[in-house]
């Protein structure tokens, strides 16, 4: 959907003058709820054996995900589970590391990588970045249970921007 | 219509996100906003709301929502890194699915334990919790009542917890779910050192040559201690890693030393180096002879299961599991000899040419050796003789309190240390390593609280699996769970904590910020607060105390466990709670409120509310008029000051980025036990003060079998666990999709040909079955973690295959805390 | 000795008396047959992934490893077994690699590579050598299933997709160049060129 600033500033001064309302009516919209179903990330009873899903696998993306702000560590955007890391090898860098990305066109990992715990910089990737799977995972082909209403910074910028401009 | 200071904020953030959320504005076709005025962001550190790591973050602030954190660069522990939950956190508020108003199971307007859930108000919610406990205490007295707490709750929740429980109510049933993970930590430190946790730091990791896991899997439990032992490791070239494990998992992609050894044969494997290092001339005598007493343990001593159980009668010493008497070294190397190479190799199927080298490493008196343990050490039928054999060997070569020298025992969650430690929030425990059992200490105790003497009863409370087994039994009815899912986690569910919860005799009621699988078996769900929603501070595994302030409001009525357990104390006078005959001795606390005798009691209220940092809200000292969190802290702090356990005036934790106790003259404490890094070592070189005569003990300990191994019908060993991405029971990162999708659903990982057996393959419905009950999940042959042919391994983040039906509740008899990493099942095609 | 040596070359070197020249031919034939058809089932005894896994030292190791892979387990259940990979099809280059292999025989006599530790040891020579070998013969045991004329560059993630349709396509790269290590564990990779 998409809405003229107008209209959105029209229905933040809606919002704003029933602001009070807003938050009464927010406080017990509750309803009841199957006591056997309260778990949001079960949905059965606790005496029963739901049917696991399958397996997925992991996805394969078209370009990068977004991040959600910047210092975000970002998502692997492809399959990964086949890539080895070890004390011996790491086949990650050997797409992302900077001597690798003109031949690769992967994204070369970020210059962070390469500082040391005392913010030196070195030569290639810093050991206590080697193991990139504590940070970076895949996604797999699942629908998350719950949703997640996390709202993006740029949208709260742009909404107190308006703010002051109206 | 006229809004306070709180309201507005919160209006203005349900307008910014319901603009943002529900106006769907395009992103890219706006101009960018590049004025200062709009963008800039509040920032302030909190300490990561995960695992005992105790990173710290920084977290970012705009129109009252939480819109970003990154890894905090001036924090020591983790210098601007987080792992991949870490970068999540932002996110784990804000589950569309987040409690805002307590709910009462009822029915047709009336509580019914067979109700459906309906919103209450939360004086309908103290009412009838009011009415059920005073009416249990009346009827069975105040054993009849009981709380389940946390390793997560904040410092102050867990003291105030505490304060209710044992000085108001009079009851020490209480627990924290740290008893699952840090209790055989707990009982190995008080056994050797006479004080609790690790005498080494973090720093150890930047000066150790080589490094042992004992059952420990930092690589995706502490990702980012992994870090600090990768970096070592890649940095300096002479650096080695040795990983035991009963399975393969991702630090053993680090390891050079990869040991797989039969389940329960740590204790062999420890005794062997122990044998090794005497038989080769390898103990340091000058350390040994100053700093060691020697004792042996009492044998047999069952495995924590319920008294009829067979196994419990069989045992000899199962009533005096805890006992042992004075040894000599020469009796300890007579008792160590049988550990040799060949009976170590048999026990624990490991190749001789490993246990000989991993053995060199300790001995060689030139190598900083650092030992890392967490659950696999602890969660053990013998876990507090696993510790105590790992600091033996320490202990054996002088290797400890130096740097790159040292046992350490890695703790689970955030604040295990901080707040189920050493605030004492264990059924047997009080602050700063005193127990109830003590009249001394009870003393001390009932003194700093400005209670009369004889309110804290002397017989330690139930402790965790020991109240599911009450509750089962009807024998604990009022029961009131914070900050924890232990309906997912606790062993035996089917036969012990369901039941339990279900009894219809008992009154549960659970706080948490989310609906789950404990709230689901709950009578009464509380709303609460999580994290920056509130003022907090946590502990970590290396004594490192953090603040962080309330950055945000929480959704709907949610409050904070603190907030919860005040307010509930002003339902109770001391007359209905505190016995009559204290009461006579002592008429001035007649007729007072258990809010007014704990908590409004001349500290605790000390401190104004003009002393908070300005900017940031604070719902609990707004709610009850004074700087509750500083006055808590500040009364807390006092059981510490000047005995070992010292902790820094409040404020300036909310400067630091972390101290680590005991903070003496404003400087923490890196190394204790040592002279010049510790201010309390002053009797000798290195002074275990904790004992009265200065020396730590070596415990003669035997290999005993574990209470369940595999036989012709449950023919394979399980092990659960945690995996990188889900935080325990997954509550909070099931609902970040990021993490979700990284690993959606538990699996049962199984060896390829253990799977071919069966006829099964990768991705097939199993039941994974035990003596107690069952789970369905799917078979995974290929993935991070490799079992052994023999042993499967399920994690337990998933509410939809509770793997906690199956595994059993043998505990160690010492410590209580439950062996999550052994029971027999067999796994067949559903 | 020399006596006897000399007595049979000068009998290998008369004619015959006894038989015909026909019955020689065709017995020479039917012999060269036998030999020649025994010789080459021998060879092809050798050709299979139970002769390969019949030493542990492959069966433990490298084998445990490809288990794990897609060249063994895969959503159409087609794999490759270790000659699939490891042994030339043409005669020339399987005889030239099986002149090679009695260097493997003598290191299964000598147990160079007889546990874990000793095989990790020598695993990047072990990889080198086929590295090289396909890199050689521009990865012709890939190429045998996995045919470039045929590659469906649309089926392909974005990623495969871009290099097959340059690289590889451009006779720049071969397989082996950016697939090693697809069926076992990699060695210690310090060097290696786009590591």
């Amino acid at each position: 959907m998409k809405t003229s600033k107008k209209s959105f500033a029209k229905i933040t001064a809606l919002l704003m003058l029933t602001g009070t309302a807003f938050i009464a009516v927010g406080a017990v919209a509750e309803k009841t709820i199957r006591g056997d179903h309260f778990a949001t990330l079960r949905h059965a009873p606790l005496n029963t054996e739901p049917t696991p899903p399958p397996l997925t696998n992991e996805k394969e993306h078209h370009g990068s995900l977004a991040r959600n702000y910047p210092a975000q560590a970002p998502i692997i955007p492809h399959q990964a589970h086949k890539y080895q890391i070890n004390r011996k090898v790491n086949q990650c860098l050997s797409c992302h590391d900077r001597s690798r990305v003109h031949e690769s066109k992967a994204p070369m990992i970020a210059i962070s990588h390469y500082l040391t715990r005392n913010n030196h910089f070195l030569a290639q990737v810093s050991p206590r970045r080697y193991f990139c799977t504590q940070c970076h995972v895949s996604q797999e082909s699942s629908t998350p249970l719950v949703k997640n209403t996390f709202v993006d910074v740029d949208k709260l910028v742009e909404a107190s921007a308006n703010k002051k401009q109206h | 219509m006229k809004m306070n200071r709180r309201e507005f904020i919160k209006a203005n953030a349900v307008i910014a996100a319901a603009g943002a959320a529900g106006l769907a504005l395009p992103t890219k076709a706006s101009n960018l906003i590049t004025s200062s005025e709009f963008t800039k962001l509040e920032w302030n550190k909190a300490p990561c709301r995960f695992c005992g790591t105790g990173c710290s973050v920084m977290v970012a602030r705009k129109e009252g929502r939480i819109v970003a954190t990154q890894g905090d660069p001036d924090c020591e522990v983790n210098r601007g890194l987080t792992c991949i939950k870490g970068y999540f956190l932002s996110k784990i508020m804000y589950g569309e699915d987040r409690l805002k108003t307590p709910m009462l199971r009822m029915t047709n307007g009336k509580f019914d334990k067979n109700g459906d859930f309906t919103p209450i108000s939360w004086d309908k919610a103290f009412d009838i919790m009011a009415e059920k406990w005073k009416a249990t205490i009346k009827k069975k007295g105040p054993t009849a009542i009981g709380m389940f707490g946390s390793g997560q709750w904040t410092v102050w929740e867990g003291y105030a917890a505490s304060k209710l429980m044992k000085a108001g109510f009079g009851s020490n049933n209480i627990d924290p779910n740290a008893r699952h993970c840090m209790a055989s930590a707990v009982g190995g430190f008080m056994r050797t050192f006479g004080i609790d946790e690790p005498m080494g730091c973090y720093n150890d990791m930047e000066e150790a040559d080589k490094f042992v896991l004992w059952g420990s899997n930092m690589a995706e439990m502490h990702p980012i201690l992994w870090t600090r032992v990768t970096d070592r490791r890649l940095s300096a070239p002479h650096v080695r890693v040795a990983v035991l494990s009963t399975y393969r998992h991702r630090s053993f992609d680090l390891a050079d030393l990869p040991i797989i050894f039969t389940p329960q044969a740590d204790l062999a494997v420890l005794n062997y180096i122990a044998n090794y290092i005497i038989q080769n001339n390898a103990v340091n005598w000058d350390f040994v002879k100053k700093h060691v007493n020697f004792r042996k343990g009492m044998t047999d001593i069952g495995y924590g299961l319920r008294p009829t159980h067979p196994l419990q009668q069989q045992a000899q010493n199962a009533d005096k599991a805890g006992a042992s008497s004075p040894s000599s070294f020469e009796e300890f190397k007579k008792f160590v000899a049988e550990y040799d190479i060949d009976k170590a190799h048999e026990i624990s199927a490991v190749p001789k040419h490993k246990l000989l080298e991993l053995a060199k490493w300790y001995a060689d008196p030139e190598t900083r050796i650092t030992s890392f343990w967490t659950m696999g050490a602890n969660q053990h039928t013998r876990g507090v003789w696993c510790n105590n054999l790992l600091y033996n060997i320490h202990l054996l070569t002088g290797k400890i309190a130096t740097p790159g020298c040292s046992p350490f025992s890695l703790t689970g969650q955030p604040s295990a240390c901080g707040t189920a430690r050493e605030v004492g929030t264990f059924s047997h425990r009080l602050p700063a390593d005193m127990v109830v059992a003590n009249p001394k200490h009870r003393a001390i105790t009932e003194k700093i609280w400005k209670i009369p003497s004889g309110i804290i009863p002397p017989k330690p409370g139930y402790h965790a699996v020991l109240q599911n087994r009450k509750l089962k039994d009807g024998e604990l009815n009022c029961y009131w769970v914070q900050v924890n899912n232990n309906m997912q986690a606790a062993p035996n569910m089917n036969e012990e904590g369901l039941p339990g919860y279900r009894n219809p005799e008992n009154f549960i009621v659970v706080s948490d910020p989310y609906p789950t699988v404990t709230t689901q078996a709950a009578d009464l769900v509380l709303p609460t607060a999580m994290w920056v929603e509130k003022e907090g501070a946590y502990g970590n595994a290396e004594r490192r105390t953090q603040f962080w302030y309330q950055m945000v409001q929480a959704p709907g009525e949610s409050k904070s466990d603190l907030w919860q357990l005040v307010e509930f104390s002003k339902r109770f006078i001391t007359d209905e709670v505190w016995p009559k005959e204290v009461l006579d001795a002592n008429p001035s606390y007649k007729g007072k409120t258990l809010f007014d005798v704990l908590y409004k009691n001349g500290q605790v209220d000390k401190f104004p509310l003009s002393d908070r940092a300005e900017g940031y809200d604070n719902q609990e000292s707004e709610a009850f008029g004074f700087y509750i969190q500083k006055g808590l802290f500040e009364e807390y702090a006092t059981f510490g000051r000047g005995h070992g356990h010292d902790l820094a005036p409040f404020d300036d934790y909310h400067e630091a980025h972390g101290l680590r106790w005991p903070v003496v003259d404003g400087k923490e404490t890196l190394w204790r036990f040592k002279k010049g890094s510790d201010p309390y070592a002053k009797r000798a070189e290195w002074d275990f003060y904790g004992k009265p005569d200065g020396k730590a003990i070596i415990f003669a300990l035997p290999y005993e079998p574990p209470a369940e191994s595999p036989d012709a019908d449950y023919d394979l060993w399980l092990c659960t666990g945690r995996v990188l991405e889900h935080w325990h029971s997954g509550s909070m990162t099931q609902r970040v999709p990021e993490l979700y999708k990284a690993f959606p659903n538990a699996v049962c990982y199984m060896h390829p040909v253990d799977a071919k057996k069966r006829g099964l393959r990768r991705g097939d419905e199993v039941i994974v079955q035990s003596r107690r009950g069952e789970t369905k999940t799917r078979v995974e042959t290929r993935g991070r973690n490799k079992p052994p042919e023999g042993l499967v391994y399920v994690p337990w983040f998933d509410a939809s295959q509770l793997i906690n039906k199956v595994t059993l509740d043998a505990t160690d008899p010492i410590s209580k805390q439950t062996d999550f990493k052994k029971c027999a099942v067999k796994v067949i095609k559903a | 000795m020399i006596e006897i040596l000399k007595k049979a070359w000068r009998i290998l070197c008369k004619p015959s008396v006894h038989y015909s020249l026909g019955f020689l031919t065709v017995g020479g034939f039917v012999a060269g047959i036998i030999f020649w058809g025994g010789f080459n089932t021998a060879l092809e005894a050798t050709n299979t992934e139970k002769f390969c896994i019949s030493c542990h030292e492959m069966r433990d190791n490298v084998y445990q490893e490809l288990k794990t892979t897609i060249h063994f387990t895969n959503r159409s259940g087609v794999r490759a077994t270790c000659p699939d990979c490891h042994v030339p099809h043409k005669w020339t280059n399987k005889i030239a690699r099986k002149m090679q292999a009695s260097k493997e025989v003598w290191g299964k006599i000598f147990g160079t590579i007889n546990t874990r530790e000793k095989f990790e040891a020598h695993r990047r020579e072990l990889a080198e050598h086929e590295w090289a070998r396909l890199k050689a013969n521009d990865s012709l045991e890939c190429r045998n299933c996995h045919n470039f004329n045929y590659m469906d560059f649309t089926r392909q993630s974005p990623r495969a997709a871009r290099a097959h349709s340059t690289a590889l396509a451009s006779g720049e790269k071969t397989c082996i160049d950016c697939h090693k290590g697809i069926a076992h564990h990699l060695p210690d990779m310090k060097g290696v060129k786009g590591f």
